[in-house]
């Protein structure tokens, strides 16, 4: 319901979206149809790795209700895609890499029809040996993922050395070693991946997609068609959900292809729940092997981490998001002497790509329980020993960046100290029923905002005064569910002080809003919100100014905007924002401003390749994490009882809207930890569906409390900073230590099953 | 497409049956829309017993309680009569499903589809449930140890519909007792469940005790052995120590992607160690 008040900054602002999503007004992707409906679909591989001698399509050509049948001989352009290397083939021309393969793309007037043609296509495929893990992808003999690799199956390697590497380990008083190692973690967006697609009659081809990349896909596919880009037009509605698995090509180029063969007729593809999980990226899975070591204060001296990130066969953002778990694998803190290396490695499971965290949720696992271990050697308290090492703007983190933003860990970490759920956990540990036992464990957490130094992190905000005396907020990037649409009214309302009645919003569309990057990396207000107040102001400032010379004032001092209208305050005339407009040229009546993130200026990698790959950021967010668990003694259930998310992302500009991203971030992260178990043997998928891959309910989510801790980010727009991400990171580690003081051992793979742990209790 | 039938008596559905002997029956749809999406049936026509009254509802009958097949889950736990008499079939319809499944699924397709983890099943063999059996022109009563035969089969016969369950009063339980292990709070399909109805005297001990296991066997799992090793003992640590030990032996569990075979027979066990709750 649109409130009658001007947005202001710091208050809860309810969201534009609410009412028509919870009434169905709202279009997604999914929900777009039309006359003449054509339906795409695929013919998937079922097996991870196989030369393709042939495809015989002609019997599915002949199935009735069938229009079209292609193959990759039907691609104009280039049949190979991918964010930074393109090594994915829209439709497989020589090789089947993964079991979710595309091999073939059917046109059909019906669902039935589609599904008849699919099952009739014959592809004769020779089986080949596949790689399944990505440590034996890097050795001598494997077989190769692509033949074409210089590298063999190494998609990318990053290192970072700080200080020392050698003497330093006999300096520490404790050293602790261990491996990790986490799953494959599904999105499980609501909205399956989803578009709708049409040539229109002057030959420009529309796709509306769910993606959280509009411009990045219209170039994409434009390869893909051999065409120009400005021969495509991508439109991105609301996502259901993405959560990274939508950052990049899902479904837009086949639509593309498929929109070329349909007659001019709409072309839907929307994929089921099944295939989401087949074709659709996830979450690395990573084995992570950390060496760490501190003085007898606790404080820390050196840390050597080997990260194997199973990127899959398809560079889908792997090569970022491992080169993001190096620069995060030291976590929050102060450590002079640092060797980090990971290795993003191909083989033939499903395709790794970007989710929330972005590598962090990782490499905080790991590092955050290398933490609890350290303390414990050296009995110390395991919030002290963080507090201690928590870095402060100025310090040096641990790839060597010197911290000019600011940072409130250790702000995060105090006001946990003093917490009550923190002061009187062992009450609470005691009051444990019968048979049950119980821990409280915590995690430090951290998440870099943006694309890092190379690729330009760039916004440009448009904000329009329309002839209707509107104001029309022209969104760069796309809401995916998360609210930063809402927050843009927000902004631009508070600015131009105008009511919600009084604007218009207009989501992500390649034709009409400017290019303004990803809905990704915690960017989302914090870039566009910056290039949002420079373009919002501009337009104040000329709404001022233009009315200031109708009413013959002597400068915009005189005057204020008000919801709808100009007044001029020292004669109380008015001038409705609806008449002011005319009097405007179209190109005054808009605004435009664009802005550039901050980048880091050292290079603590010696490979640009990295550098390319985004190390170092310079802005990052924080927190401390509190969960506090009971573990049944008959089952090795483990039940959350409470969680506690203390945040820095610096200022709230939505309180509702922060704390449903923190909310979101902890229950994202308690099925990573507790529940997600993604199964895959030899490359294929066993938790294909939602009834076996199992994610938390209502039910399983505990009593979570979210505090902010508001400091001012001086480069954020009103202060803030990306809260996106980070809150999905603490949930593994901060469960994981609590069950570990529950259980009085450790599990060093996840998810914390109940069989895992009921093993870990049996076996300690 | 596919014909969708609606009958809204009993000689409407035999009528059907007889008319249209390959169509597939439904009540809540729970288990039946899930098998055609993946289709595994593909009879021609579906025939809905959702609007037949002669199959709905709890009927009080003294010493007896009957409970027409398509009830659904719902409508049980808001029973007066279910929740005096019956209280582990309230505790396992609690845990069953969501509560849109509890307001579509039904007590008869929970047992006709005969899942060694159906959740009302444990209870039922606990209680010695009887189920009723008719067809055009017949009827029977048997108990429903022998109306399920394996997982996924019963003994209806073509042309039969089970039309109810029957269930005895008794005042013979004080402690009545439902746990099951799933991999979340709901929507969990059960890895191992515990049904235990017991007697437990003033001072502690049982007098008489009735378990049953789903989801460690083909179908549900019941032990005479196990049973008679708690029977006349005090609820104890060391006596339900000793019976876990026992039923680990007695259920056949099997791997499968929810939990490994050893697992659930360890669990199996563990679980009667819970009944330490009611000692005295
Ligand atoms: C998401 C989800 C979660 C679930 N969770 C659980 C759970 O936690 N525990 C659990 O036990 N089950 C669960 N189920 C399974 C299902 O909901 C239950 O088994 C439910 O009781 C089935 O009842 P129904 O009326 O929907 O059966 P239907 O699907 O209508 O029928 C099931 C079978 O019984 C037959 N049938 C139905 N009624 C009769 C009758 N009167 N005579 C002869 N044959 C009949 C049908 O032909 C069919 O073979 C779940 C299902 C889903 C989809």
């Amino acid at each position: 319901m649109p409130d009658g008040r001007i947005p202001q900054i710091g208050v809860v602002f309810p969201r534009t979206d609410a009412l028509t999503k919870v009434s169905g007004e709202e279009k997604f992707a999914a929900d777009y149809y039309g006359q003449d409906l054509v339906w795409a679909g695929v013919k998937r591989a079922g097996i991870p790795h196989a030369r393709l001698k042939s495809l015989d399509v002609d019997q599915a050509r002949q199935v009735p209700g069938v229009i079209a049948v292609l193959t990759h001989l039907d691609i104009p352009g280039e049949n190979r895609q991918g964010v930074v290397r393109k090594d994915q083939p829209v439709l497989v021309d020589d090789k089947v890499r993964h079991a979710g393969d595309a091999l073939a793309l059917v046109l059909a007037e019906s669902k039935p029809a589609l599904a008849a043609a699919l099952n009739s296509i014959r592809c004769e495929l020779e089986p080949l040996p596949g790689v399944f893990d990505p440590e034996q992808a890097l050795a001598e003999g494997a077989p190769l993922v692509h033949e074409d690799n210089p590298e063999g199956n190494l998609l990318l390697k990053a290192e970072v050395k700080t200080g020392e590497t050698e003497s330093v380990w006999e300096e520490c008083a404790a050293v602790i070693e261990a491996c990790f190692e986490t799953p494959h973690q599904e999105h499980c967006f609501l909205e399956t991946e989803s578009g709708w697609a049409k040539v229109e009659s002057n030959g420009k081809i529309v796709i509306v997609a769910s993606t959280q990349t509009p411009f990045r896909d219209r170039t994409e596919v434009a390869q893909v068609l051999g065409r120009d880009h400005t021969g495509i037009r991508v439109i991105a509605p609301y996502a259901g959900g993405a959560f990274g698995g939508k950052d990049g090509i899902t479904v837009q180029s086949l639509l593309g292809l498929a929109a070329l063969h349909s007659q001019g007729r709409p072309v839907k593809m929307w994929w089921d729940r099944e295939e989401s999980f087949s074709a659709g990226t996830k979450r690395h899975p990573a084995r992570m092997y950390y060496r760490l070591g501190a003085k007898a204060d606790g404080t820390l001296h050196a840390v050597e981490v080997r990260l194997y990130l199973d990127t899959g066969p398809y560079d889908h953002l792997g090569g970022a998001v491992m080169t993001q778990a190096v620069e995060h694998s030291g976590g929050p803190y102060r450590i002079p002497h640092a060797w980090l290396r990971g290795w993003a490695v191909y083989t033939n499971n499903p395709i790794g790509g970007a989710f929330r965290g972005f590598g962090v949720a990782q490499v905080t696992a790991a590092m955050e329980q290398m933490m609890d271990l350290l303390a414990a050697k050296l009995d110390l308290d395991p919030v002290q020993i963080r507090l201690k090492n928590a870095v402060r703007r100025g310090d040096k983190n641990c790839v060597g960046v010197t911290l000019t933003g600011s940072a409130g860990l250790s702000e995060c970490l105090e006001k946990m100290a003093a917490h009550p759920r923190w002061q009187e956990r062992q009450t609470w540990i005691r009051a444990a029923g019968l048979l049950k036992r119980r821990g409280v464990g915590l995690a430090a957490v951290m998440q870099a905002v943006g694309y890092g130094p190379f690729v330009p992190d760039v916004a440009n905000a448009k904000v329009e005064l329309t002839l209707e005396g509107k104001i029309r907020v022209y969104s760069g990037v796309v809401d995916m569910g998360q609210g930063n649409a809402a927050t843009n009214l927000q902004i631009a309302g508070s600015i131009l002080s105008q009511t919600p009645a009084q604007m218009e919003l207009i989501l992500p569309d390649t034709d009409r809003t400017l290019p303004s990057g990803s809905a990704s990396a915690s960017r989302c207000t914090y870039t566009f919100g910056n290039a949002l107040i420079g373009a919002a102001q501009a337009l104040k400032e000329r709404i001022l100014q233009r009315s200031a010379d109708l009413l013959m004032a002597a400068g915009p001092d005189e005057l204020v905007l008000v919801s709808g209208l100009v007044r001029r305050v020292t004669t109380g005339q008015e001038i409705p924002l609806a008449v002011l407009a005319k009097w405007l040229t179209d190109a005054e009546r808009i605004a435009v401003y664009r802005f550039r993130a901050p980048v880091a200026q050292e290079r603590p990698a010696k490979d640009d390749q990295v550098r390319l790959h985004g190390l170092p950021h310079c802005i990052f967010s924080y927190g401390a994490h509190l969960a506090m668990v009971e573990v049944d003694e008959l089952t090795g259930a483990v039940e959350v009882k409470g969680y506690l998310a203390i945040t820095d992302s610096g200022r709230v500009l939505n309180p509702q809207t922060y704390e449903q991203q923190i909310h979101g971030g902890i229950v994202q992260g308690l099925g990573y930890a507790l529940s997600e178990d993604f199964r895959v043997t030899d490359g294929l998928i066993q938790t294909s569906d939602l009834a076996t891959y199992i994610i938390p309910t209502a039910m399983d989510v505990p009593d979570m409390l979210s505090i902010p801790v508001e400091i001012n980010e001086p480069t954020g727009p009103f202060g803030l900073k990306g809260v996106g991400e980070v809150a999905m990171n603490g949930p593994l580690p901060a469960v994981a230590n609590a069950v570990a003081a529950a259980c009085g051992g450790r599990c060093y793979s996840f998810p914390l099953t109940s069989e895992r742990v009921l093993q870990l209790m049996t076996a300690s | 497409m596919r014909e969708v039938f609606l009958p809204r008596t009993l000689d409407e559905l035999w009528d059907l049956l007889h008319r249209r002997p390959e169509a597939a029956i439904y009540a809540g749809g729970t288990d039946v829309l899930v098998k055609l999406r993946a289709g595994l049936i593909t009879a021609s026509g579906l025939i809905c017993l959702e609007r037949i009254q002669e199959l709905k509802g709890v009927r009080d009958q003294g010493d007896e309680v009957y409970i027409g097949a398509a009830t659904t889950h719902r409508t049980l736990l808001a029973d007066p009569v279910i929740q005096e008499h019956f209280p582990i079939l309230i505790q396992a319809l609690n845990v069953l499903g969501s509560p849109p499944i509890r307001n579509m699924g039904t007590i008869g397709g929970n047992l006709v589809t005969a899942s060694p983890a159906g959740d009302t099943l444990p209870p039922l063999y606990v209680l010695d449930a009887e189920v009723e059996v008719r067809w055009g022109d017949g009827a029977k009563r048997l108990p429903l140890s022998q109306f399920i035969l394996g997982p996924g089969k019963t003994s209806l016969g073509p042309g039969q519909l089970l039309t109810g369950v029957r269930l005895r009063k008794s005042a013979d339980y004080n402690v009545h007792h439902f746990e099951k292990v799933g991999q979340r709070k709901a929507l969990a399909i059960a890895i191992v469940s515990l049904a235990a109805v017991l007697q437990v005297s003033d001072s502690g001990r049982i007098e008489k005790a009735r378990l049953a296991w789903g989801s460690v066997g083909p179908t549900v799992i019941r032990s005479v052995e196990v049973e008679s090793a708690l029977e006349g003992r005090i609820i104890s640590r060391d006596t339900l120590t000793k019976a876990a030990a026992l039923a680990q032996t007695a259920v056949s569990p099997i791997d499968d992607i929810r939990a490994g075979e050893a697992y659930r027979r360890t669990v199996a066990g563990n679980l009667l160690l819970r009944l330490i709750n009611y000692a005295r």
